[in-house]
């Protein structure tokens, strides 16, 4: 839930990566913090096993002037991949404004990836959210490795429903396409909450407004 | 996705006259209203040996992460938690359904002040935040005021 404040002039959101274990989430989130200039970020908090697995989430948050006169701050968020921890991915989720699902390109991956997604989408219905309705992308990552699926293979897989969304091949660990989702979703997102931001200003009172992804491929 | 919420200039200016009544009250150090989700609200105190926004989305899984503990023992949730340091404590009680109020303090207060001063201050705050409207108060962006370059960059 996004919330504006006036007297700080602040406008924040929230965007979880999601996806199943060892896909790359974190792997994203580590580039990121790297990569970006400092003044823009705060602190990465990992809330990690001994083993470097993600126990509860990933944390960074980031600021950018995007809107005219406000600071706009995007929490990104990680959920653990592990299959046992649905009810830690659900509070993750809590709140969300956006989501960037990774997927695992290698084809033993793929049950993993429809599993996931298929978990995404029932902890999103759980909060009354449906996932042709809330700003998302998708990553097919790690396409540097051999043993990987084509990509219009994964868009039949995971981007066939009727609103199809932006895709990217991406290689976390080099950064590739990295912040080319992070973008879009960001965009998708502000573009979304601009329309509220209309309806609010016209309409007595506020309502939904359906949201229409583009359809476009990268 | 339902309507945004606002905080005013006044909404801000009411909830900071609550919280800065509570911390001198508590002696406390810093206090910081957040959504369940993570997001900061509110905050009030003394912010420059912190991240409040880090803060926030550790308190708020904090929070979420003890309610299966509540569960098994019967209850809905936890509506206070207590983490004791050595120094510096942080005491954090549910306001509603959807807002925690966090509380950090050190040597110079006790648990208990803090705990008893808070739940008068959560009750006013959720008060506060009933009332909070949600029409966008003239707020005013379209798609051409947002920054058409990408909004973070590699360097």
């Amino acid at each position: 839930m996004s919330i504006i404040n006036y007297a700080s002039r602040e406008i924040q959101f929230k965007i979880v990566y999601y996806g199943p274990a060892l896909c790359g989430k974190t792997t994203n989130l580590g580039y990121i913090h790297k990569r970006i200039n400092p003044e823009n970020r705060g602190d990465l908090v990992s809330l990690a096993t001994a083993s470097d697995r993600t126990l509860f989430f990933d944390f960074l948050p980031l600021n950018a002037v995007v809107i005219k006169g406000f600071v706009t701050k995007f929490q990104l968020y990680t959920v653990p991949g592990q299959v046992i921890y649905n009810a830690t991915r659900q509070l993750v989720l809590r709140s969300v404004d956006g989501v960037i699902f990774v997927a695992d390109s290698q084809w033993e991956k793929m049950e993993e990836n429809v599993e996931s997604f298929k978990n995404l989408e029932d902890n999103l219905a759980k909060q009354n959210i449906s996932i042709d309705e809330i700003p998302s992308v998708l990553q097919y990552n790690k396409r540097d490795l051999e043993n990987i699926a084509p990509v219009n293979y994964l868009e039949y897989v995971l981007n066939n429903r009727k609103k199809r969304v932006q895709s990217f091949e991406v290689v976390s660990s080099t950064g590739q396409n990295v912040f080319a989702s992070l973008n879009a979703v960001s965009q998708i997102l502000l573009h979304k909450f601009s329309k509220q931001s209309d309806v609010a200003k016209t309409a007595p009172a506020p309502v939904a407004i359906p949201f229409e992804p583009r359809v476009a491929r990268v | 996705m339902n309507a945004i919420p606002c905080l005013t200039i006044q909404d801000v200016a009411n909830l900071d006259g609550v919280l800065g009544d509570f911390l001198k009250k508590a002696e406390a150090e810093l206090t910081v209203v957040i959504d369940r989700g993570g997001n900061v609200i509110s905050q009030f105190g003394d912010m420059t040996v912190m991240d409040v926004t880090i803060i926030a989305a550790l308190a708020a899984g904090s929070f979420a992460a003890t309610k299966e503990l509540a569960r098994r023992i019967g209850e809905i949730e936890f509506n206070a938690l207590y983490h004791q340091g050595n120094g510096n404590h942080i005491f954090m009680n549910s306001v509603d359904d959807d807002t925690i109020m966090i509380t950090v303090f050190g040597r110079q207060t006790t648990v208990g002040l803090v705990r008893f001063y808070s739940a008068s201050a959560a009750q006013s705050v959720g008060a506060l935040l009933k009332s909070l409207q949600t029409n966008g108060h003239g707020f005013s962006f379209d798609a051409s005021d947002i920054t058409a370059a990408p909004i973070f960059a590699d360097r």
